[in-house]
């Protein structure tokens, strides 16, 4: 056999680290026995993922697949030599052990700039302080967390992008963080304890998206942000008394959110908003706005008010969904006069998509169709699909019936 | 100033060239946008002002071939957008780096307002084009991996980071899954590692020393395997008939260039079969039947085995195979039994068993060694034997398919076990979990796994095993065993399994 070349070792330094780093940390380490380069090659990787795949541990018993596990890390921790930029523990079987502390505690020595950590089962895990003094963060991922940081904590200076999902953290805590982070760009949350008003200020913030149970969302100073989704995922109590208040919970969200091009408000989110004194109009227009998808239930009033104030204030919207969430109520009165304004004479110039879903055919959820076709002179496609066990031939015939104003505009029906 | 200049010039010519220069020293003409699209020689046309006529025309780094370089050029003239404007900004050229690094967030959030306004409709255009993308970089990437590295190498050294990702992408998907010896072999590695330093820490193998053992005398074993197979091709002409004796059958067995397929019958017997290492055709079977009718030999048995237990700490040498049976029917010595042979013209229509035998190991070579044959192997079952091996080796030697057809309609209950394993390998039966050696790299001999349900064997599974060999690492359980990962392919079901060594 003719000696060949071996030219995948002289290749430069960063595109074998490159390589290594696409491959999983179990055949990554296994290179170190090809040959006398290839030994340390691996630990300069600047990227350890270990996540379900990467120490495949058959057994059965708790104990041993926690040792195996934490043996597995710890003798690649020590051998890694260089800068560990992306971290990640995700396995499946890993509890909030003592041993994370330790790692965090290596890696806070260094330079880490994403770090995630999984736990996926057990109770949350509490992370240490020395979590909180990671420089060079710019991505931070936790699921099923604790966090407390210290009082001395300045926030991550350099964090672009947080996302924290079952963890349970205090308000103060949390604003703190929120504001500290002053590049701050990217914000998700979901599913957490501890936090009733969110209170979101973050000047560089463009993504926002929360998920889960609270009272109130606020933002203040978030002129850059783009893209929002809010699901509240737990009905509004009907407190009379509370709402009715003097300022427009929808006013305030407005004014706050002047550039936002995509906006999700997802499950109960809408009945929060309409909680509120609900105006006819906006004082001004969304016009950066060209996405909303809501969840609305038709046959309320001040939802369905609020979703039309919302869709008033959008002049160019290009795509609009909308999804009936039916509540169980004790009357379901006929709505009308909701979707229609005679005051209003803008129309939706941009819009070519609807999708509307979740409707059994009342009148409110026919007013609104009829109201988005006959002002939606561009619209290529709207799509109605009725709820579960509902639809049929009346609410098509309806369907039928209506005037568009674009010649373009495809109605399509689609079985529930 | 130059991009004023470019975009004042874009107009004007319908399409201006770079001079290049490669390696070769042949200087040739590249169009301008294809040629803009690698960021060095961007930046030497701008910076620079060379590539503007022949004289000056840029140099290429040293690390691209012109081979490469036209690969890189058909790479570049695919992945440039089609000019849609006259005018080239930075802000156009921002666009179409981030476009064709696969990051539609970028277009989103860092590309101009110009595009902003654009809308939906451009987004999915750029969608459908970065489908055809994809498809056209993995056609892209497939050829052989010297030129893959040399791919890299050219890409990097022009600074071009979507192909050098795409290629080192490329590179990880070889590397992933292979042993290391399979590695050194694609790459041309050379071995120079020391057995110890072989087996510092790999993740999975770091404490025991029977791992390590384990793992050394597997290295031995296959480079002397390798050694033999390179002498054994200058023999290949020697004619193998099958008349030996089974004491030839045995030291030729022990002589560790023998494959080992073993299959049980029903309790009585199991027949082991063996196929040679070299090449991939059968070099000569030959059936030993053991069986175990005797007392006397039951608790010979039970001595060899323990014999083996410890034989097996200090040299499982793993040359042959055999499977054993706990308690009731231990297997070890050869036996004859008529009624086998019965059963056995319908070869491959017995029943077969795996033995359960959790707690030990064989030594096979050992094992052999003490085995009474000759008292037990009269001439007349000798011919018979042979009978059956012509018979097993045609069936064997038949294509797959017919075979399997074969298999599956032989009924549920009858269904045949081959435990096939290389000379590099222990086999040993658990329950309904055959076991497997740990490299089958050199094998293209089809393994059938038979394995017993609490119904009774009622499912069988076959592992063919082509060049692309497994990937097979050992791993501890909870009770120190030594635990391997087997894929059973498509045939009837697709589970893992887990083997004991």
């Amino acid at each position: 056999m003719d000696t060949e070349l071996d030219r995948i070792s002289s290749l430069p330094g960063h595109v074998l680290d490159q390589i290594l780093s696409v491959l999983p940390i179990r055949d990554a380490v296994k290179t170190s026995s090809l040959s006398s380069k290839w030994r340390y090659k691996w630990s300069h990787i600047p990227h350890l993922v270990f996540d379900t795949q990467c120490a495949s541990i058959t057994s059965e018993d708790q104990t041993t697949v926690k040792n195996k596990l934490v043996s597995i890390i710890d003798h690649v921790l020590l051998l890694h030599n260089g800068p560990i930029y992306k971290f990640k523990l995700s396995h499946r079987d890993l509890l909030g052990v003592s041993d994370i502390d330790r790692w965090i505690l290596h890696l806070s020595r260094g330079s880490t700039k994403e770090f995630v950590l999984e736990i996926w089962k057990g109770q949350r895990y509490r992370l240490p302080s020395c979590l909180f003094s990671f420089e060079n963060l710019i991505h931070l991922e936790l699921f099923n967390c604790l966090l407390k940081p210290p009082s001395a904590f300045k926030g991550f200076r350099n964090l672009k992008s947080l996302h924290l999902q079952h963890v349970t953290l205090s308000l103060e805590a949390f604003e703190n963080l929120i504001s500290r982070c002053a590049l701050l760009e990217r914000l998700t949350l979901m599913n957490f304890d501890g936090l009733t008003h969110l209170k979101i200020n973050a000047p560089n913030l463009q993504f926002f998206d929360v998920g889960g149970v609270f009272d109130d969302v606020s933002f203040e100073n978030t002129l850059l942000l783009t893209q929002v989704t809010i699901a509240l995922y737990e009905n509004v109590k009907n407190d009379q008394n509370v709402c009715r208040r003097s300022s427009s919970k929808l006013l305030s969200f407005f004014v706050n959110l002047p550039h936002i091009r995509r906006l999700k408000l997802h499950n109960y989110f809408l009945k929060n908003l309409a909680m509120s004194k609900i105006p006819s109009t906006l004082p001004k227009s969304w016009v950066d706005l060209n996405y909303i998808s809501i969840h609305i239930n038709f046959n309320d009033f001040e939802e369905s008010s609020v979703a039309f104030c919302l869709l008033k204030s959008c002049p160019n919207l290009q795509e609009i969904e909308m999804l009936g969430r039916p509540e169980e109520q004790a009357v379901v009165k006929p709505l009308t006069g909701c979707w229609g304004d005679d005051n209003w004479k803008s129309l939706f110039g941009q819009l070519r998509q609807v999708k509307i879903a979740g409707i059994s055919g009342t009148r409110s959820e026919l007013d609104c169709i009829k109201f988005l076709l006959s002002n939606s002179p561009v619209l290529e496609q709207m799509t109605v699909r009725p709820a579960p066990n509902e639809g049929g031939l009346e609410l098509v015939k309806e369907l039928l019936r209506f005037r568009r104003a674009s010649i373009l505009a495809e109605v399509i029906y689609m079985e529930p | 100033m130059s991009e004023v200049d470019m975009a004042v010039i874009k107009p004007e010519m319908m399409k201006s060239y770079i001079w290049i220069q490669t390696l070769d020293g042949a200087i040739q003409q590249v169009e301008q946008e294809v040629a803009m699209f690698c960021p060095m020689i961007c930046q030497e046309a701008i910076h620079k002002g060379m590539g503007s006529s022949k004289n000056c025309a840029v140099s290429l780094p040293q690390r691209v071939s012109p081979a490469m370089f036209s690969l890189i050029l058909d790479y570049c003239r695919f992945h440039q957008v089609p000019g849609r404007s006259n005018k080239v900004s930075t802000q156009f050229w921002h666009f179409i780096c981030s476009l064709l690094a696969l990051h539609l967030e970028l277009l989103v959030h860092r590309s101009s307002r110009r595009w902003n306004s654009r809308g939906i409709g451009q987004l999915t255009l750029v969608c459908s084009f970065v489908k055809e993308r994809k498809s056209f970089d993995e056609k892209f990437v497939r050829m052989d991996t010297k030129r893959l590295c040399e791919l890299t190498s050219a890409a990097d050294s022009l600074q071009l980071k979507p192909l050098v990702d795409l290629t080192s992408r490329a590179l990880a998907r070889i590397i992933e899954g292979k042993t290391p010896e399979e590695i050194r072999e694609i790459f041309h590695l050379p071995d120079d590692l020391t057995e110890e330093e072989k087996l510092e820490p790999l993740k999975n193998t770091t404490d025991d020393p029977r791992i390590r053992l384990l793992n050394r005398l597997y290295a031995k074993k296959r480079k002397e395997l390798k050694e033999r197979e390179k002498l054994k091709d200058v023999e290949a002409e020697e004619d193998h008939v099958d008349d030996r004796s089974v004491d030839d059958l045995l030291s030729f067995i022990n002589g560790g260039e023998v494959l080992l397929v073993v299959s049980n019958l029903d309790d009585n017997y199991c027949k082991v079969e063996c196929e040679s290492l070299a090449g991939l055709k059968p070099y000569w079977k030959q059936e030993i039947f053991f069986s175990d009718s005797k007392g006397i030999k039951t608790s010979k048995n039970k001595k060899k085995h323990r014999k083996r237990k410890d034989l097996q700490k200090c040299a499982p040498s793993n040359e042959a195979i055999e499977t054993h049976k706990k308690e009731s029917n231990t297997v070890s010595s050869l036996c004859h039994n008529v009624g086998v042979d019965q059963k056995l013209k319908s070869s491959l229509g017995e029943t077969l068993k795996l033995q359960d035998a959790a707690d030990e190991v064989f030594a096979p070579t050992v094992e052999f060694d003490d085995v009474d044959i000759d008292d037990e192997i009269d001439p007349a079952l000798k011919e018979e034997i042979d009978r059956e091996v012509e018979d097993f080796a045609r069936i064997l030697n038949s294509d797959w398919p017919e075979r399997m057809q074969e298999l599956l309609s032989l009924g549920q209950e009858r269904r045949p076990t081959h435990l096939s394993v290389n000379g590099n390998g222990a086999l040993k039966g658990h329950g309904s979990m055959p076991s497997f050696p740990l490299s089958w790299a050199e094998m293209n001999i089809p393994v059938w796994i038979l394995s017993q349900t609490a119904n009774g064997w009622n499912n069988f599974d076959q592992i063919v095993i082509q060049n692309r060999p497994l990937s097979l690492t050992p791993e501890l359980d909870e009770t120190g065993e030594i635990f391997i990962h087997v894929q059973r392919q498509m045939f009837l079901s697709s589970e893992w399994h887990f083997c004991r060594l």
